[in-house]
């Protein structure tokens, strides 16, 4: 660094300014907030106080607080069936079609490629959409379910708290699901043909095949596929403002949601702060795996 | 900053009559769009005012709070702007908005007596006026005449009483032909508690004092409206434009909700439609309304007070004509000369008497919540509604104290 127009030549200070600037980038606009975020959520922190350093350190009162409210046990019980039912089906879903388009046929690079059409839309029409599909009174849901003689009453999809929290989880599959696809597609042409083709010779049935070829090639894709889901599901926010607003009384509130209700509506800053580190423990743990995953790739 | 300083210090030295038609610049921040009030007003001040640019900004309603605070912490704050009223108190009592009491005091055109109790009671604060309602607007019982006529009730005696209210909904509702009888709005947001908190202020509660008897009555009746599916469930999901809408449509037979509506409603509703006072717990009980629309502010760093406040004079003085041209209910004793749709113009008018505050609380926002979280814990049934207000009641203690 002390001279970069000379190093540059031999390459080697180039290699630095490269590193300097990624790290540079990486300090400010992720490690910078995410300490910031820490910080935070050990003072008491208002609206008012937000830009400024000096504000009264308050210990773990904002855990504390978060931890014991009534509403805590209901929201992180959400959350984790929010994450664990929408990357399950996501992932079920998206595979059994990456397998489908796999076979040959025409126009399936066209019709694959339309399945994207979910993931490009933003989140709030995504929502939108939904809203209309799942309301009670007159959703498209209910007049169909009524029509076809499934059911006599209307459901109350988006405002019965036994059930908003699984319209979201609809929303959120049909939104992850092409995704999913797309990604493991990619993991299924990377295998070679012949192996499939010698299993066959060997006499390898199709579930053989799937079980003993398919699924271990792809164990490197689905594991990033996997902690990607778990990730983008935690970040989920725009799904739950269209839809049900985290209610009715918590029935659809998740971790992502609060912690925005906490800072944003309440202005206990440091409480939605404190909730988005422990957010943030649980997204190191599956960075972790994920990382894991892909360094598997690079050997393999 | 300093520049600012510097040429403020020049001015001052160099202040002679040559001067005194100096431009004046100020910053507005309104939650209006061009052609609403602020833009219209401000375009009239500057054609009667050449030595006066104001400039607006228009920032979404539910952003202004958060928005405004970045603005005073980072020193880019208006002049002037629009707060809705209970978030009068969280900027006020942190000194963030300019005590406009002495300049009323002086003023020929502002008389604080003017302006009805529950929007003065919006902007004042701990002794101060901080702000001038720009207009008021409260909640009303509308409903479908012919509905009633269909049901055999008498569209001339809309439901005086909570009791009736009940009976009526009852009547009214139709689930074979998709009618509730009754719409309103339990959103978990500021709406639920904008529609809830009147009816707890007609039993003698308020928003400190929650756990009430009367307070229990009302969400139990809020309860069997929804459990008796007189209403909608979507109602605890739903704000009061979409709930109106329902009625608009005639999927709802009654709707608790504003004069907002009226435009739209006159549009829309293929029928005759109608207005009433909000229903009172027993003939004898006081009245009791919500208190809805904002204030004109002006902050307290501002380098233009009295030309802010020269403008806020005239917006005041234009207040007779919010109704007719902006579709709110005036804050003071004005005269509205031939209001349009004269019979809801003459119920709002009377509910506006009886229109209450949210507050003031310097933490509102947090009080809301709490009041939010018991009505929908007890309308979902997952409390009662002695132990949902109970528990609201010491999350609000907390806060008040």
């Amino acid at each position: 660094m002390s001279a970069p127009t000379s190093s540059f030549r031999d390459g080697r200070g180039f290699d630095r300014i490269l590193v300097w600037i990624t790290l540079g980038f990486l300090i400010v606009f992720s490690a910078f907030p995410l300490v910031y975020n820490v910080i935070m959520s050990f003072q008491n922190v208002d609206l008012f106080t937000l830009a400024s350093f000096d504000r009264p350190f308050v210990g773990l009162d904002n855990y504390d607080e978060v931890l014991t409210r009534n509403a805590t046990q209901i929201i992180v019980r959400n959350t984790a069936v929010f994450v664990v039912l929408s990357v399950a089906a996501q992932l079920s879903i998206g595979f059994a079609l990456a397998l489908f388009f796999q076979q040959r046929f025409p126009g399936a690079t066209w019709l694959r490629g339309l399945f994207l059409a979910g993931w490009i839309m933003p989140g709030l029409v995504v929502g939108g959409v939904w809203s209309f599909i799942l309301a009670g009174d007159f959703g498209v849901l209910n007049w169909l379910l009524q029509t076809l003689g499934v059911t006599d009453d209307k459901i109350f999809w988006l405002s019965d708290p036994s059930k908003s929290l699984y319209s979201v989880i609809i929303a959120n599959v049909w939104v992850g699901v092409p995704f999913n696809m797309i990604l493991l597609s990619v993991g299924l042409a990377a295998i070679p043909d012949d192996i499939y083709e010698a299993a066959e010779l060997d006499g390898a049935g199709r579930v053989w095949r799937f079980l003993t070829i398919t699924l271990p090639l792809m164990r490197a894709q689905l594991g990033a596929v996997i902690s990607l889901g778990i990730i983008f599901t935690l970040q989920q926010f725009d799904l739950f403002a269209a839809l049900t607003q985290g209610g009715p009384s918590n029935g659809s509130n998740v971790m992502q949601y609060w912690s925005w209700e906490l800072s944003f509506q309440d202005y206990r800053i440091g409480q939605g702060s404190a909730v988005s580190v422990l957010m943030i423990l649980v997204v190191i743990g599956v960075a972790a795996i994920y990382v894991r995953s892909t360094r598997h790739e690079h050997a393999a | 900053m300093t520049i600012r300083t510097l040429l403020a210090g020049t001015a001052a030295i160099a202040a002679s009559p040559a001067f005194a038609q100096e431009q004046v610049e100020l910053d507005l921040w309104t939650i209006d769009d061009p052609g609403e009030y602020h833009y219209v007003m401000a375009e009239e001040y500057m054609a009667a005012n050449p030595e006066v640019t104001i400039n607006l900004r228009t920032v979404q309603f539910p952003d202004m709070v958060n928005d405004l605070a970045r603005a005073i912490a980072t020193g880019d704050s208006p002049d002037i702007t629009y707060i809705d009223n209970p978030e009068v108190a969280l900027f006020a009592s942190r000194g963030l908005l300019m005590d406009l009491s002495p300049y009323i005091e002086a003023s020929d055109i502002v008389n604080a007596e003017d302006i009805f109790p529950g929007p003065l009671a919006s902007v004042s604060y701990d002794g101060g006026i901080y702000g001038i309602p720009r207009g008021a607007n409260t909640i009303a019982l509308y409903y479908n005449a012919d509905m009633f006529e269909a049901a055999g009730l008498d569209p001339d005696a809309p439901p005086q009483t909570w009791d009736e209210l009940y009976e009526a909904a009852k009547v009214l509702t139709k689930p074979e032909d998709n009618v509730y009888g009754l719409a309103f709005s339990a959103n978990g947001n500021e709406e639920g508690t904008f529609q809830f908190l009147p009816w707890v202020q007609m039993t003698g509660g308020d928003y400190d004092n929650i756990a009430t008897p009367g307070a229990e009555r009302a969400l139990t009746l809020w309860k069997a409206f929804i459990d008796e599916r007189l209403a909608s469930p979507d109602t605890l999901i739903r704000g009061q434009w979409d709930s109106t809408g329902t009625f608009n449509a005639g999927n709802a037979a009654m709707s608790i909700s504003g004069p907002w509506e009226i435009p739209r409603m006159s549009e829309e509703a293929q029928f005759d439609w109608r207005v009433a006072l909000l229903p009172v717990p027993d003939t004898e009980a006081e009245r009791a309304s919500a208190l809805g629309e904002g204030d004109n502010v002006i902050l307290a760093n501002t380098d233009e007070p009295e030309a802010a406040f020269a403008f806020l004079e005239f917006l005041y003085d234009n207040m007779d004509r919010v109704w007719n041209e902006f579709g709110y209910l005036p804050a003071s004793e004005v005269e509205v000369v031939d209001p349009k749709f004269p019979e809801a113009y003459a119920v709002f008018e009377e509910s506006m008497q009886y229109a209450r505050n949210r507050g003031p609380s310097p933490d509102w926002p947090q009080i809301s919540k709490a009041v939010q979280t018991a009505i929908q814990s007890a309308l979902t049934g997952q409390a009662t509604p002695a132990d949902a207000l109970a528990e609201a009641q010491e999350t609000i203690s907390d806060v008040v104290n």
